[in-house]
């Protein structure tokens, strides 16, 4: 580590592989990368991004710039998507959502 | 295995639809007013006819002979394909998934039509449609069994749903048999179905390939 | 529940889940001008003229109809239009115009 350095806000993730986190509820108007079967899920942090990235949702309307955050593969158990799902109860999905979508729980 | 198709520039002796007259408006627009090159679409046409299934089958091939190859590439797909001199687009990431006797990976994209182009070209019609985008998903082994594939209930599925910049890649198992095979009589037996995951790679001994 | 905010919170894209029939495994060969609008699409974006994510978003705001009733190459050049046009770089005129061109030229063209 070195002494001195001041790191930026978005440098460093907020959650890490293995935390549980929950997947917010709202309603984006024109935009939205976060599908309605994940909102207001718990989900486990598998893996964290590397690479920051711009928030999606205001890109599509041509924000190219600004502050980064990262992206997180989630798993979420299908039998907690569906329910009355019919097959084995470890199925799961993956899915990359952006930090502003998550809730620490 | 996919011949190598050379799409012309301008369009043969049918008459252009609607659709095709507005895009051949737009890009010639666009070249007049110098936003894009002359000779820049017909270049990148030939780039993408280059990206076929079987840049992902020399992968699969190569991680099943190569160990170490194969630890790269799941530890980081972009940079292992670069490796082998596959070149990524700025801003989306590889991610390799291994299919195992336990674990079974199959990739989708929900809200659109995602998909490892790079190494596996343009998708299939039925990936980018309604019914497999929403029920893989929700019903993995229904879907499944619509390819003919049928996974026991004591192997764990894994569904991608690509949202961001990753894009995904299904390593299949290798099939019994082919052990004395080469890298390239292994690479001609993955197809594309292979590396979406909803069949098997299969080897049949005896059978002509 | 107002139906009408639904066409709000639901984009017409956003079907994880939704009921579906069963899957045709249906393959087309791409048609010229449609490998041409997806080498446009990737040139716009590694330009950084319109990029993907704004490409993704275009075709949203086509709204569910013309998303129902347009393939998927239709629904991008439309989508591209429309962005093209907001951020100035085509005009609708110009480009009404330089259809008509583009057309005419083919029908000169066909005299048998």
């Amino acid at each position: 580590m070195i002494a001195g350095l001041v790191k930026d806000e978005g440098d460093d993730p907020r959650f890490h592989a293995g935390d549980k986190v929950g997947i917010s509820v709202r309603f984006p108007v024109g935009h939205y990368r976060v599908p309605h079967y994940i909102r207001g899920k718990k989900a486990l942090v598998e893996e964290v991004v590397a690479t920051p990235a711009i928030d999606n949702e205001a890109e599509g309307f041509g924000r190219n710039v600004g502050l980064k955050r990262h992206y997180y593969r989630v798993s979420i158990p299908l039998s907690e998507l569906w329910p009355g799902y019919a097959g084995s109860p470890h199925d799961g999905l993956r899915i990359e959502v952006y930090e502003n979508w998550l809730e620490g729980i | 295995m996919h011949p190598h198709d050379h799409t012309p520039v301008v369009a043969a002796d049918e008459a252009p639809g609607y659709y095709e007259i507005m895009e051949t408006a737009v890009r010639e627009l666009l070249v007049a007013k110098q936003v894009i090159a002359a000779g820049e679409i017909r270049r990148h046409l030939e780039v993408l006819d280059s990206r076929t299934p079987q840049l992902g089958a020399k992968l699969v091939a190569k991680a099943w002979v190569d160990p170490e190859f194969k630890k790269r590439l799941l530890a980081n797909g972009r940079t292992a394909c670069e490796e082998v001199g596959i070149s990524f687009y700025e801003n989306t990431e590889l991610t390799v998934l291994e299919n195992t006797e336990k674990v079974h990976n199959l990739i989708v994209c929900t809200l659109c039509s995602c998909y490892p182009r790079e190494v596996l070209g343009l998708p299939p019609d039925w990936y980018k449609l309604t019914p497999y985008r929403s029920r893989a998903v929700k019903e993995p082994r229904a879907v499944l069994a619509e390819f003919g594939t049928v996974i026991p209930d004591n192997v764990e599925i894994r569904v991608s749903d690509s949202t961001a910049m990753i894009r995904y890649l299904v390593l299949p198992r290798r099939p019994d048999g082919t052990e004395k095979m080469t890298e390239e009589q292994l690479a001609a037996l993955v197809t594309r179905d292979a590396m979406i995951g909803v069949v098997p790679v299969e080897f049949q001994k005896g059978r002509v390939q | 529940m107002n139906r009408s905010e639904e066409l709000l919170k639901r984009l017409p894209n956003d079907i994880g889940g939704q009921p579906g029939a069963p899957i045709q495994r249906t393959e087309h060969q791409y048609l010229p001008w449609e490998k041409r609008c997806h080498a446009l699409a990737d040139i716009l974006d590694m330009r950084k003229i319109v990029s993907t994510e704004e490409k993704r978003r275009g075709v949203e705001s086509l709204g569910a109809e013309m998303i129902g009733k347009l393939t998927y190459y239709e629904r991008w050049v439309a989508a591209f239009a429309n962005i093209l046009f907001q951020k100035g770089i085509l005009t609708p005129g110009e480009l009404a115009v330089k259809m008509e061109e583009v057309a005419a030229r083919h029908s000169r063209g066909t005299a048998a």
